[in-house]
């Protein structure tokens, strides 16, 4: 069985439950045939609420880091309050970019702090195509519209977007061919992202 | 091509108008009042009511129709002063005791419960009972002498046909249960009655005809 | 039916969940977010999470519609015609109308953005504005100060759909600014045809518009910083009639606003 250990332990800012926090990640795990031999840490950012949504993967040897902002896990309805359904989508989704990562197809690929975001993105479409095929609870219209805010509102987009949906089996070759496809199809002017990510938004 | 100079009969041989009608000015302004009164209570139901409809659709379109109810009431206020009535506020007014009993009655319902009852008042009474009197007014009255009040009238029952219909289609969709059922009926036999009673939305005579209730015209 | 509608009585289906504006002013993270280094809070396609914020904003939209729409409809209903003359029932209908396009404009653009009816709270601070018990201070309310926030969220929505490359929520955003900018129009033009002979009813009305102004500011929402997310549109303003001293003391409520917010999250901190 996978070891998660939360940080932190405890939340102060937050409702959330840390234990049931942790029983969703076993699920999770479970869930996405995470491998038992591999342990994870979870850090959760408190202080960023929802809408400011990020998550971060990174692989360090043989262990996982998952990193999230509070808001990743908090109820729309409620500020502060954990949504368990929300909270087991979102660490399916990490926990299955992880298993990318370990297999070898995504070696190349840059660590997530330095992903570009559209790169991101096809890839948040590729994880979320299968988390929902996997049973969990994934707002595909969502995904749908954060993926073209970054790829682009556009026939080729909409294809590509189509295709990392169903697709069961990319590699890091296959998302950098695809984005290539779609900087060729995109008339905007690209402007400058400022992408949540753990190192952009930590405590100065 | 013909003579333009060559005489033409004044009327195309199509146009089958005749002069007379039923109504004078007088009845005539009388009706256009009585119908910017019950448009404006109307109006002022919708709106008032679209705070208390939990049903999201429901809460647009009576957004939608309430509007279109106020350009009506726009519509005869304009009219009112053409026939000779320059204190737009005389006429507007209810037919009789019994009109204004009705639209007490029909912006009664309040709760967010009770959609079936305040849309059966509109659709199933009064959308039919007005779309009944403008027909009427159309018909009766001198298609020469009173143009510009028929013209309103045709524009005004476009609306009311489109917005009978939609309001029926809400009514149908919304009643799932016999008690549902039940309660539409018990509604709309309420409103009725009283509408009888008024004999219509101008009074006894309103399409034309006096049914013999007891109690009409009250 | 009654007159004057409370707000909690506004209803609603099983899909929505009030919370009070207060709850999310007084939010603990507040301070410790001001402390890290997020950069500009405006709503802009390269900011943090810009997809999700502008979901979030659209359905925020979207409630505010409705409630506008409801304000509307209660003033044709609440009023009779010495308080409100037959022409100003007539414009609460017509933009009552126009608000019941926008809800409906506003759940299409929601379905393109992929947010759900009822996937975010709804605060009815909106509607509070509408259930002054004078039709000026509702107008004063309503159609200068609620209206004016829809102008300048409609067009911060508009500018993202613009940068985005995003055709439908530009395209529908600027619909909807031409009504608001009539709305506002309305609101100033009886604003000074019911209050010509009493100029004291008029202070009254601005004075009222003043405290919702900074209402809607909501504690650094909007403003004319980086800080804040929504922007005043000036020009559109202008257009709508808003004289520049006007849109001066506006901006000087909202940065009031975002001052109090601080103090006040500064003072539950150390409390």
């Amino acid at each position: 069985m996978t070891d998660f250990a939360l940080i932190p332990e405890q939340f102060t800012l937050v409702e959330f439950d840390a234990a049931r926090v942790l029983e969703l990640a076993h699920d999770a795990a479970a869930a996405v045939g995470f491998p038992d031999d591999v342990d994870v840490s979870i850090e959760v950012d408190e202080v960023l609420p929802a809408p400011l949504n990020g998550s971060q993967v990174d692989v360090r040897g043989d262990r996982v880091e998952l990193w999230f902002t509070g808001g990743a896990f908090e109820d729309t309805h409620r500020g502060r309050i954990l949504d368990e359904e929300l909270t087991r989508t979102a660490l399916g989704a990490s926990l299955l970019r992880a298993k990318d990562r370990l297999s070898g197809a995504f070696a190349d690929a840059p660590v997530d702090a330095e992903l570009p975001e559209r790169q991101r993105a096809i890839w948040d479409v590729y994880t979320d195509g299968r988390l929902a095929r996997l049973g969990f609870a994934v707002k595909e219209p969502r995904r749908r519209y954060v993926y073209r805010l970054e790829c682009g509102f556009n026939d080729v987009s909409d294809a590509e977007y189509a295709q990392c949906w169903n697709a069961e089996a990319l590699t890091w070759a296959d998302v950098k061919s695809i984005d290539e496809r779609l900087v060729a199809a995109d008339p905007r002017e690209r402007p400058k992202r400022t992408p949540v990510r753990r190192e952009s938004l930590r405590q100065t | 091509m013909s003579d333009p100079f060559k005489p033409r009969p004044a009327f195309a041989p199509w146009d089958r108008r005749e002069l007379p009608g039923l109504f004078d000015v007088e009845e005539s302004a009388r009706r256009v009042g009585t119908y910017k009164w019950i448009e404006m209570r109307l109006f002022e139901a919708l709106g008032g009511w679209v705070a208390t409809v939990p049903e999201l659709d429901v809460k647009m379109i009576l957004g939608r129709h309430c509007y279109h109810h106020a350009w009506h009431a726009e519509l005869f206020d304009k009219r009112l002063p053409e026939l000779r009535e320059m204190n737009t506020e005389r006429l507007c007014a209810p037919a009789n005791d019994a009109m204004a009993e009705f639209v007490e009655a029909l912006r009664e319902p309040e709760a967010p419960e009770h959609t079936i009852e305040k849309l059966v008042g509109v659709y199933r009474v009064l959308a039919p009972r007005k779309i009944a009197a403008y027909t009427f007014h159309m018909n009766a009255t001198s298609k020469i002498t009173d143009a510009p009040t028929e013209r309103s009238l045709e524009f005004i029952l476009q609306d009311e046909l489109n917005d009978w219909r939609e309001g029926e289609m809400l009514l149908q969709s919304l009643i799932d249960t016999p008690d549902e059922l039940e309660r539409a009926m018990r509604r709309q036999q309420e409103l009725e009655a009283i509408v009888l009673r008024a004999g219509g939305i101008t009074g006894p005579g309103t399409i034309g005809v006096t049914p013999e209730i007891e109690g009409a015209g009250v | 039916m009654r007159k004057q509608l409370p707000p909690e009585m506004l209803a609603r289906d099983a899909r929505f969940v009030r919370t009070s504006i207060m709850d999310q002013i007084m939010d603990p993270r507040n301070q410790k977010i001001a402390e890290r280094n997020t950069g500009s809070a405006k709503l802009e396609p390269g900011r943090p999470a810009a997809g999700d914020r502008a979901r979030n904003l659209m359905h925020g939209i979207f409630t505010g519609e409705i409630q506008a729409l409801e304000g509307a409809g209660r003033t044709t209903f609440d009023f009779d015609e010495t308080e409100a003359p037959f022409a100003l029932k007539l414009d609460m209908a017509r933009q009552c109308w126009d608000e019941a396009r926008h809800v409906e404009i506003s759940i299409k653009l929601g379905d393109w953005m992929g947010t759900e009816i009822g996937e975010f709270s709804e605060a009815t601070f909106l509607y509070e504005a509408a259930c002054a018990p004078d039709p000026v201070l509702r107008l004063c309310g309503v159609n200068r100060a609620l209206e004016g926030l829809a102008i300048d969220v409609f067009n911060t929505m508009k500018e993202f759909g613009d940068v985005s490359g995003d055709p439908v929520l530009e395209f529908c955003e600027d619909w909807m600014l031409a009504d608001e900018v009539t709305h506002v129009k309305m609101g100033s033009d009886w604003l000074r045809r019911l209050t010509a002979d009493d100029p004291e009813r008029r202070e009254r009305a601005l004075e009222f518009q003043k405290t919702v102004d900074k209402l809607f500011s909501l504690g650094g929402f909007r403003g004319e910083t980086d800080d804040n997310p929504i922007h005043l549109a000036r020009k559109l303003r202008q257009m709508a009639g808003f004289t520049t001293t006007e849109i001066d003391e506006i901006a000087d409520l909202a940065a009031q606003a975002q001052a109090d917010a601080q103090a006040a999250v500064e003072a539950a901190g150390s409390a």
